[in-house]
């Protein structure tokens, strides 16, 4: 039997489609993964450097003592997170805590803020002068700063606890405000307190979400590179993350991909274990009804101790970060961050007795050429993300191609598991050598964007989805009964409802290209670097003032973006609702 | 024995219940039944204790509970009552003998007790093979055997429903009616029934307060809500049909039709559906309809025809053939008269 011409084209369409997103998919986040993989099993170089890594002299240096930092880090940011972002979620949904909505949006804005912004302010104010470049805020002011507070492991999870809590605040305060309030007001007929309310059936009922927010702020943590490498080089704390980029760095490339698959190891056993557990428990779907509108606990007596505290914490997290590095990109002295202020940093022209001759960064050309950089890779890598979250969305909600259409899916999702830094590392493995009659990518602005795309991806697809679900669902439908065709359908119906949600993903993309440092520190390009990379080569050359100046330009870069994100998703939310 | 005084709650400056005294004695079912935001969900959630009344008493025998002059309440848990939700409200992270071992947990009953109590719970309901399941394991109408379960477990003194019905289909409605009703006789409790369909209130019910914009409409038994309904909207409210009520203007039905048994009266007459005629020929008091549907109800069928833009229902006997000119012939005299605001006047 043969089918219609027709039929048959439409069918290799939509396998087409498929299949196109397929091989995209394999080029951009299989085939690294594949040939870092390889390169670490050649019998000769390969097997040297497993053995190096894991069990040599230089081991415990290379690996077990990094690997024990990366860990404790990664548990503690993860526990840290979970305490501060359910702490503040709890007060936000289920109290009475005055300037509740006020906190609820300060609690996402860490997120924001790239974390070399929070690990430079760190600096500004407990940096001693032990490693050079003079000290800090509290040094200036006579205080004796203590090699802990100053480097190292602690000040790295603080700073990392300060960046990754807004995770886990925005999964439990979703879950938090899922939960019927039935299920406390049944518990409160019993005369159970609020406590006992609050341990036997609110947490365990939010368990899978406390979970999945403790997992994503570890996954961050182990991959995180500008904290440890800003806060911990300084005194040789490494983990897997910088010394992988050391071993780059100085040549030892194979050391750094069985560094890279080690990490990636770590972060993908605790995730699974995190996943083993959510799958494990007992569906939590409740049954619909009219539902008590949410009763917020009185907080009584504690109330105003409790919102101090939310305050601070939003406060310590997000404003005064910022505030920081605003005083300390003015101040020439880093021990007098609110004395002398100058401009030079921002716009002085080079001056032989000033800052070593360093001009202010707006009259630094590399400042330029990084900022143009920076705007059109984050423009560019953020479309071409989007585009293809679209495209696979569609793939995989229209055309349902056994096998094909569960890899396209997984692998897909796959980036969000990779710490950034391992998979610039399966970049250089596969495209920092000539493939075929291809040249080597290494150094080239297309490499950097390949695989900010593919990083992105995640993200671009969840975006995808959400707007293909408005395409093809019940409203669609409804559109066609009356007739209207595809375009009309697509003016009038598709595009007014998709369109907030898009630009608001296209924005957010933006937001983590431009303040991206893990992939971005392996894969840029001498000649044009980026703000992100200019800014720590500031820094780690101990030209603070500079490197807040820059970091600065990025944060504003990405306040306009995030406020017009969520500008835009706020009136989506009113409209639908 | 449960009696209100002048209870009265408003949220934000509106009454969502408005003055409501009644009392009704130990072991009784009393239904509060109404529209949607008529405030008898208030109702029950101020006997619960989840909301405290702006005005009035409430008493449960001698003790008062809570009083909205003084602000005096008695918090949920020491008024020993318990509630259904809606939604069940079953704590998803518990098995079915979890759930209903909580409540007992926190009212620190001893191990053997509550042991006992569960069994006894689970035995009375019919569920004791699903002890282990979690919630979202069993079906609905098992769910509300379970939160019924867990309501008695505690053996409370006054059980309160909230709708309890609404989640489940036509047949599992049926059965959960009888169920709760020997669940009822079981306990000797009072129990306390919101509803918005007046068919539960009247196979259940022994009292029934018939509520509309946050007031008693009428507080009877469910019988005499059918022979003497206190209001027009108590009359078109209750009943399989409901009365019809039909505009009088001058003394005309319709304001067309005059009738010597409506003197110079104007409001609205009560004409039940088994006081109409259903007729093809012209005559006193008969009047021309258009048929909207027909309803075949107990080897009799529910004619409901339109005229002047009002819906009247009419029943026939039997299955034979309905005129093509469908007539209603009225009754000599109506059932009962009410006043253009719905009061009743004869």
């Amino acid at each position: 039997m043969t089918l219609p011409l027709r039929r048959r084209g439409q069918l290799f369409a939509s396998h087409g489609l498929t299949l196109a997103m397929a091989l995209i998919l394999f080029a951009l986040v299989a085939a690294p993964l594949i040939t870092i993989a390889i390169q670490t099993l050649q019998p000769s170089s390969g097997a040297q450097a497993w053995g190096d890594v894991l069990a040599s002299r230089l081991s415990p240096n290379l690996f077990w003592r990094p690997a024990a930092n990366t860990m404790l880090i990664g548990l503690s940011v993860a526990a840290g997170c979970v305490l501060l972002g359910g702490f503040l979620a709890w007060l936000v949904v289920m109290t009475d805590v005055p300037g509740r909505a006020a906190i609820g949006f300060m609690a996402t804005l860490p997120f924001m803020i790239p974390s070399f912004a929070t690990a430079l302010a760190w600096g500004s104010v407990f940096r001693n002068g032990r490693v050079g470049g003079g000290g800090g805020l509290l040094e200036g002011l006579g205080f004796a700063i203590p090699d802990w507070l100053s480097w190292g492991i602690l000040p790295t999870i603080l700073v990392l606890i300060a960046h990754y809590y807004a995770l886990a605040f925005t999964v439990i305060a979703a879950a938090l405000a899922a939960v019927n309030g039935d299920l406390i007001e049944a518990a409160q007929m019993t005369g159970a307190s609020r406590k006992r309310i609050l341990f036997g059936i609110v947490l365990p009922v939010v368990t899978p979400a406390i979970i999945a927010g403790g997992s994503l702020a570890f996954a961050g943590a182990v991959s995180n590179f500008a904290a440890p490498a800003l806060l911990g080089l300084p005194v040789r704390m490494q983990t897997l993350s910088t010394r992988l980029f050391g071993m780059i760095e100085i040549g030892q490339t194979e050391r750094g991909f069985v560094l890279a698959i080690l990490l990636i190891c770590i972060s993908a056993v605790f995730l699974g274990i995190g996943n083993r557990i959510l799958s494990g428990r007992r569906s939590f779907a409740t049954i619909g009804g009219k539902g008590a509108k949410p009763r917020r606990f009185a907080l009584g007596g504690g109330k105003s101790l409790l919102a101090v505290l939310a305050w601070s914490i939003c406060f310590l997290t997000t404003v005064l970060p910022i505030f920081l590095l605003l005083a300390a990109s003015f101040a020439p002295s880093s021990l007098a961050l609110f004395s002398n202020w100058t401009l030079h940093y921002w716009i002085g022209t080079s001056d032989p007795a000033f800052a070593r001759g360093q001009p202010g960064i707006f009259h630094n050309p590399q400042l330029i050429s990084a900022l143009t950089t920076t705007l059109t890779l984050g423009v560019v890598v953020a479309f071409t993300a989007n585009l293809l979250g679209i495209l696979i969305a569609v793939a995989l909600t229209r055309h349902k191609v056994p096998v094909l259409s569960s890899l396209v899916s997984q692998l897909s999702f796959l980036p969000m598991l990779l710490p950034g830094i391992a998979f610039a590392a399966a970049y250089i493995a596969l495209y920092g050598a000539p493939i075929g009659p291809l040249p080597a990518l290494y150094g080239t602005k297309l490499l950097l964007a390949l695989a900010l795309t593919a990083a992105m991806l995640p993200f671009a697809v969840q975006t995808g989805r959400a707007t293909v679900a408005q395409i093809s669902g019940d409203i669609d439908e409804a559109a066609r009964m009356t007739g209207a065709g595809f375009f009309r359908r697509l003016r009038a119906i598709t595009i007014p409802l998709a369109a907030r949600g898009l630009v608001a993903g296209l924005l957010i993309s933006f937001v983590n290209i431009i303040g991206d440092l893990a992939i971005t520190i392996l894969l840029f390009t001498p000649t044009s670097p980026l703000l992100a990379v200019l800014s720590y080569s500031y820094a780690s050359d101990g030209f603070h003032q500079f490197a807040n100046a820059v970091t600065l330009v990025i944060l504003v870069i990405s306040m306009f973006a995030t406020g017009a994100a969520t500008l835009l998703r706020g009136r989506r939310r009113e409209n639908i609702a | 024995m449960i009696s209100l005084n002048q209870v009265t709650k408003s949220f934000a400056g509106t009454n969502a219940v408005h003055d409501v005294s009644f009392s009704v004695s130990q072991g009784a079912f009393l239904v509060l039944l109404g529209p949607s935001g008529c405030g008898k969900s208030t109702m029950l959630r101020m006997l619960a204790g989840l909301e405290q009344p702006t005005g009035g008493q409430i008493r449960f025998g001698d003790t008062l509970v809570a009083d909205g002059g003084s602000g005096f309440t008695i918090p949920p848990a020491k008024r020993d009552t318990g509630l259904v939700f809606q939604s069940y409200a079953l704590w998803p992270h518990m098995t079915v003998a979890g759930n209903i071992e909580w409540p007992l947990k926190v009212a620190k009953l001893s191990n053997d007790e509550r042991r006992a109590r569960i069994k006894e719970a689970m035995e009375m309901l019919g569920i004791a093979q699903l002890a282990n399941r979690y919630p979202g394991e069993v079906s609905g109408g098992q769910q509300q055997r379970v939160a019924l379960a867990r309501m008695i477990a505690p053996r409370p003194n006054v059980m309160l429903f909230d709708e309890p019905l609404s989640n489940l289909d036509a047949t599992l409605r049926v059965e959960m009616r009888v169920e709760l009703l020997r669940v009822h006789a079981a306990t000797g409790a009072t129990s306390v029934y919101v509803t918005h369909d007046q068919v539960e209130a009247m196979t259940m019910a022994t009292h029934v307060a018939v509520m509309n914009r946050g007031r008693i409409e009428q507080f009877d038994a469910p019988e005499r809500l059918l022979a003497e309904p206190a209001s027009a909207f108590v009359a078109g409210f209750v009943g399989t049909p409901p009365a019809n009520l039909i505009p009088i203007a001058d003394g005309k039905w319709f304001g067309a039709i005059a009738d010597p048994s409506l003197p110079g009266l104007r409001g609205y007459a009560m004409v039940r559906a088994e006081e109409i005629a259903v007729t093809d020929e012209p005559g006193p008091r008969t009047l021309q309809v258009r048929l909207a549907e027909i309803v075949p109800m107990a080897g009799r069928r529910l004619v409901t025809g339109i005229v002047n833009d009002i819906r009247i229902t009419a029943i026939a006997d039997g299955a034979a053939r309905l005129p093509l000119g469908l007539r209603f012939r009225l009754p000599d005299a109506p059932a009962a008269f009410f006043d253009t605001e719905g009061n009743r006047i004869s």
